[in-house]
């Protein structure tokens, strides 16, 4: 059994690294690339989102390099995510692609005993005892939460550092490192390195650089193709920010505490009370965070169609007519004109920057 | 107190059990009518720009009520009468209205399981006791309307020679404004309509089987079900499937639908606030001469 799962930003080097560790091979999909998009939407469905036009494309990819059973996750909420496994598998045998499919569904939807026997027929090819997956999983769970706050440094460096475009560095070099690696030990010394060497760059105090929120759906968030390396393009800028989505965060919501759902819709938030599907509701709660610590403004990003984001958005217009809250929203869609995204960025940050100068000269509110 | 019912979404299918439950709630209700250009308009122009088309007729019903009523009453439906969800725009129905028009007088905009008859209940007299009306006239009002819910619809024979499927969201094929008078079109051709309420509930649930997971929403639930009931069945000869442009659930359905059917004839019809009357009127005649064609090749054949 050759399993694949479709890319999710450094998904696949999570998953080769515990797939590693426990004995089997994971078969990892070419890069996301236009001319693979393209693959993807000729065979997908009209209207829907911009995942599922690159997951097809992954899953082709897979299958010709020799992968035969795919894993993919499904929710019950009323977002599309949890129709992609149906749907996908419909588009692909269509075609000739005939995978076995191991749908990691909700527990809601088939009950604890029939997700664990699923999880079971995951691992059934390797030789390792239980604790020793159990193992792996908790080394891989470290290295993705130590590569985050790597990322998270970064983030917010790059608006300080002296000689720019040092922390970017440091973080590529390191995803770089932990591609190739070839065990979770290692991948832990890698990522040593990358922290003492963030630690050590030299930084700026007296900088006062543009602090955004960087928010949206969760797919666009963290896949670097989808939403053309903002993140590199905020860096580059000279920009800090924080980014609320990670695959780090959604572990720590479904899979380390189930009821991390269950809470969300709890949380107070007078802008959505109640948990719409996908992540609308977290997406907004960055309003929260905006209010809390002083930064400078939002960006919302999200694919074109995306229903419980379209909600967050009209909630982020309202906010941005009536309480000036700078907000930029970015719609991705299959179109890469790049340089139409970037003028836009490009345009909010010297807008926000504009405000800032006045605010801190003028002593008062600048309404722009 | 007047309290407004906007006559968009899902009004449609839950109309007998919203006017039901108001008529006897002893307040002033006044409903918005029929979609016109004029609602159109106003729901363009204070809609978030992403959003479908009858999201955008449903803030041109709200901007109306506004100058008419004190109140307006928004229904956030979290889950249908038989536990399936909608699209999450129905969740943050209340929201998008409110950031749309910056209407703040929403009432009844407390979450509704409508598959939990107890459930649904409390969420009721939550609501109306903000109004000043009492719980126990709320609850007589519900279980009134409660029983309204699961009435099946009375099926009538159809001899016309052709006869197609209407399916979609009961938004679309109901209101006549938003599908410019299809279904009258379709009867002026002396073609049959059966539409996805025409099949019972229990056909619709055998025809999950084969998926690999069982849908949750209710509209693809109700029009695969029905597509796949009645093309097993052999009752009709095509499909015309009413889509608004750039609805995320029915990406899926069509696609499952297509998958289903195989060679039976399928026209999406898709609907944005820019679709010419003659375009769709052209669209509508080549799918029924096609379907006389097949019938014609079918009687020589047979």
């Amino acid at each position: 059994m050759r399993i694949t799962y479709p890319r999710l930003g450094d998904a696949h080097i999570y998953g080769r690294l515990l797939f590693q560790e426990i004995g089997m091979e994971l078969v990892i999909p070419d890069h996301n690339s236009q001319i693979g998009l393209e693959r993807g939407s000729s065979i997908s469905p009209e209207d829907i989102c911009l995942p599922f036009k690159l997951m097809v494309d992954n899953l082709i990819s897979a299958w010709e390099k020799g992968a035969d059973t795919v894993i993919m996750p499904a929710t019950m909420g009323p977002c599309r995510l949890g129709e992609y496994g149906e749907v996908l598998k419909v588009v692909l045998d269509r075609h000739g692609y005939k995978y076995n499919w191991i749908l990691l569904d909700s527990i809601s939807a088939i009950g604890l005993p029939n997700l664990k026997k699923r999880l079971v027929s995951i691992v059934e090819d390797s030789n390792c005892s239980r604790a020793e997956i159990v193992r792996a999983l908790k080394g891989v769970y470290t290295v993705i939460k130590e590569f985050e706050k790597l990322e998270k440094k970064a983030r917010l460096y790059s608006g300080y550092e002296k000689q720019a475009g040092k922390s970017k560095e440091i973080v590529k070099k390191c995803r770089r490192g932990l591609a190739r690696t070839t065990s979770i030990n290692m991948a832990l010394k890698i990522l040593e390195k990358g922290h003492n060497s963030i630690e050590s760059l030299e930084l700026d105090q007296l900088k006062e650089p543009i602090k955004i929120i960087l928010t949206g759906e969760i797919f666009t968030c963290i896949d670097s193709f989808s939403n053309h390396n903002i993140e590199e393009k905020l860096m580059d800028m000279g920009v800090s920010f924080e980014k609320t989505i990670s695959i780090g965060w959604w572990l720590d919501n479904t899979v380390i505490n189930p009821l991390g759902g269950y809470f969300s819709n709890k949380r107070f938030n007078e802008y959505i009370p109640y948990r719409i599907g996908g992540y609308a509701k977290e997406t907004v709660s960055g309003i929260y965070r905006f209010n809390k610590a002083n930064f400078d403004g939002i960006i919302q990003i999200l694919p074109v169609g995306c229903m419980p984001e379209i909600v967050a958005k009209s909630v982020f217009d309202g906010l941005s007519r009536d309480e000036n809250l700078p907000v930029l929203s970015i719609v991705f869609d299959e179109m890469v004109g790049e340089a139409g995204y970037v003028t836009r960025i490009e345009a909010f940050i010297d807008m926000l920057m504009r405000r800032k100068n006045l605010n801190l000269y003028k002593g008062r509110k600048c309404y722009i | 107190m007047r309290i407004g019912i906007p006559e968009g979404l899902l009004f449609h299918r839950y109309e007998r059990f919203i006017r039901c439950f108001f008529d006897r709630l002893g307040v002033d209700v006044i409903y918005s009518g029929k979609t016109n250009r004029k609602i159109l308009e106003e729901g363009i122009k204070s809609c978030v720009d992403e959003a479908c088309l009858p999201i955008k007729v449903f803030h041109g019903h709200v901007s109306k009520l506004r100058k008419e009523c004190d109140k307006i009453a928004v229904l956030r439906l979290m889950k249908c009468e038989y536990g399936e969800s909608i699209c999450p725009k129905f969740c943050g129905l209340p929201e998008l209205v409110k950031s749309g028009t910056g209407e703040d007088n929403l009432v009844f905009t407390g979450p509704l399981y409508l598959n939990d008859k107890n459930k649904a209940k409390k969420a009721f007299i939550r609501d109306a006791k903000l109004l000043g009306i009492s719980a126990y006239k709320t609850s007589r009002a519900f279980e009134f309307a409660f029983k309204e819910l699961y009435v099946n619809k009375q099926r009538e024979e159809l001899d016309n020679r052709i006869v197609i499927a209407l399916l979609g969201h009961p938004y679309n094929t109901k209101d006549s404004f938003i599908n410019m008078n299809l279904k009258d079109k379709l009867k002026n051709m002396d073609i049959g309509i059966v539409t996805e309420e025409d099949v019972p509930e229990d056909y619709k649930l055998k025809q999950q089987i084969g998926l690999l997971k069982k849908p949750y929403w209710l509209f693809l639930r109700d029009n695969y079900g029905a597509a796949s009931y009645l093309s097993e069945e052999k009752r009709i000869d095509g499909i015309i499937y009413l889509s608004s442009f750039s609805c995320g659930t029915d990406s899926i359905t069509i696609e499952l639908i297509r998958n289903k059917v195989k060679d039976l004839p399928i026209l999406v019809l898709k609907l944005d606030e820019h679709t010419g009357e003659a375009g769709f009127n052209t669209r509508i005649e080549a799918f029924i001469e096609l379907l006389e064609r097949r019938k014609m090749r079918e009687d020589y054949l047979s």
